[in-house]
């Protein structure tokens, strides 16, 4: 369903999938032939009910676990193991609990040997960025989820990755921080300038998430893409441009996908990506 | 809330005196000497204990006894927490390598030490060797054990994002696996550090030339129960007082973990 690979892409999946034996011995497909390419510097959200192999999908990409079979290409090479290369957000929270706050956004660049001064001096920008700079020698156990998922952020960013994995980073926050977050992530994402924004694969199971950050949306269904949408609204997107119409359509769409059209009265089948395609 | 734990220690001890007190009434002396002459006891035998020369030991007292014994404790403490705590942290993340560990461990941790201590004493001699060899073993059973548990629910997200991050594989065991687990790590150590005391009187006893065990031992033919009890009190307070000062340093270091906030760590 996904357009395949071109000679643009950070990131190429050719006929990836991943299989899991599981504690039963049963065999569990995860991720099934999944070909697609993506963009340098989009903003690619994966969207798909729980379960389909986001995660799946994403660790691959990070290294942290091998196809069964296929090929993974990251920057033309092919994803052996993980690197500072490739940033994560993890689904659950990943904040080291025996370093401050200010320590963990330094650790990746602690790791690649950039000098004291120069690290505690990014980490303080990103953490003011992502608005802590107020606990920055706070443990992370006095810190609300909420502010954990922005250390990670800031973490990630400071660590200069050039493709970032999100992996539902704001799955458990509230409606009002996840706005908030979603302001603070595009900010740090925009401001590169778009010639060199860093590649975003961000997983979501929440439509309006995907439809606010997006450029292109690609829907997972039991291990493979079953569609793709280009999101072309303009940026900034405010929760009134999610009433314009062809966002309407998109969520409709996207809502049909994940087994909800029954609810969306003037809802219309699936239709693979109708009028979205680039 | 540390200086309360302090003044409700303190209320603990005057209890606990008072109730040996009381039952010096009731039980002949013979058999539970008063708390006031084994002070007294304390403080005679502090430097040079008279009766030791008398069972042929060298002019010692209570003050060497418990600087040989406090010595190979921590020696032995060290020893098998270094040893228990390596082989629990690989065996945590290699299966195979646990499979042929585990038994060898855990079998060694159930031989009571009545058991093992005749054949450490007929191998390493009477000297400070085999008393130390004997606590250690205890020691890294323990350690071995704790080490694990800590390393498996240690949770491999953060593992993870350490790799993620661009940390090397001896960064993740330093900064991860190792600085993840120390708070269940040094609340293994505390407790072991409180058996061993024990277990090194028990080793001194059953072969030594000198430590608290080795008096209480010389004490036992002759039914000086001051003495003993002596003995047995300076030992006691070392426990308590090693104990006090490790639980301080161990929660100042795992700060960070709720387990130490609650004094669980
Ligand atoms: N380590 C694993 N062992 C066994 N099965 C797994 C493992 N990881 C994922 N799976 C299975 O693979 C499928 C996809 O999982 P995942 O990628 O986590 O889905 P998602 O992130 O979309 O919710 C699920 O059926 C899950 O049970
Ligand atoms: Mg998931």
């Amino acid at each position: 369903m996904a357009r395949a690979a071109d000679g643009r892409d950070v990131i190429v999946a050719s006929n990836l999938s991943r299989t899991f034996r599981r504690a039963d011995r049963q065999m569990v497909t995860a991720l099934d032939d999944v070909t697609f390419g993506i963009d340098r510097g989009q903003f690619v959200c994966l969207v798909g009910p729980s379960g389909c192999g986001k995660s799946t999908l994403l660790k691959l990409i990070a290294g942290l676990m091998l196809p069964s079979s296929g090929a993974l290409e990251v920057e033309g090479e092919s994803v052996t193991q993980p690197g500072p290369e490739r940033g994560m957000v993890f689904q659950q929270d990943s904040v080291f609990p025996w370093l401050r706050v200010i320590d963990n956004v330094e650790y990746g660049l602690k790791c690649r040997g950039v000098g004291r001064a120069e690290r505690r001096k990014s980490a303080e920008f990103y953490l003011e960025r992502v608005g802590l700079s107020h606990v920055a020698r706070a443990w992370p156990r006095e810190l609300s989820g909420g502010m954990l998922k922005r250390v990670a952020v800031a973490t990630v960013f400071a660590n200069g990755a050039n493709v970032l994995l999100l992996d539902e980073p704001f799955g458990a926050v509230d409606y009002v921080t996840k706005r908030n977050l979603h302001d603070v992530l595009l900010a740090l994402w925009t401001e590169a300038g778009s010639t060199e924004r860093r590649t975003v694969v961000f997983v979501t199971h929440d439509v309006d998430e995907a439809l606010i950050l997006a450029d292109r949306i690609l829907v997972m269904h039991s291990g493979r893409i079953v569609d793709d949408l280009a999101v072309t609204a303009p940026r900034p997107r405010t929760t009134d441009g999610l009433m314009e119409p062809t966002m309407v359509r998109h969520k409709h769409v996207l809502l049909a996908h994940l087994g909800l059209e029954n609810l969306q009265g003037d809802a219309k089948a699936p239709t693979g990506g109708e009028g979205t395609e680039p | 809330m540390a200086q309360r734990f302090d003044v409700l220690g303190l209320i603990g001890l005057v209890l606990l005196v008072a109730v040996w007190q009381l039952l010096t009434f009731a039980i002949p002396l013979i058999a539970l000497p008063h708390p006031a002459h084994v002070a007294e006891r304390i403080g005679e035998d502090f430097i040079v204990a008279d009766y030791l020369l008398f069972y042929g030991l060298p002019e010692t007292g209570l003050l060497d006894s418990m600087i040989y014994t406090t010595q190979n404790v921590l020696i032995a403490v060290a020893l098998g927490a270094t040893v228990g705590t390596v082989c629990g942290l690989v065996t945590a993340r290699f299966d195979l390598i646990r499979a042929v560990i585990d038994p060898v461990l855990l079998v060694l941790g159930t031989i009571p030490i009545l058991v093992l201590a005749p054949f450490f004493l007929i191998w390493f001699g009477t000297g400070r060797t085999s008393a130390v060899l004997l606590v250690a073993i205890y020691v890294a059973v323990i350690l071995y054990i704790y080490a694990q548990r800590a390393a498996s629910t240690l949770n491999p997200v953060y593992e993870d994002a350490a790799y993620t991050l661009g940390a090397s594989r001896r960064r993740v065991v330093w900064d991860v696996l190792i600085k993840g687990t120390v708070p269940q790590i040094l609340g293994g150590i505390r407790i072991a550090l409180a058996g061993a005391w024990g277990l090194e009187a028990i080793a001194e006893l059953l072969g030594a030339q000198q430590g608290i065990g080795k008096i209480v031992q010389v004490l036992a033919g002759s039914t000086d129960m001051e003495g003993i009890f002596a003995a047995l009190l300076v030992l006691g307070i070392l426990a308590v007082v090693f104990d006090a000062f490790t639980a301080r340093f161990f929660s100042y270091v795992s700060a960070w973990s709720v387990e130490a906030r609650t004094g669980g760590g």
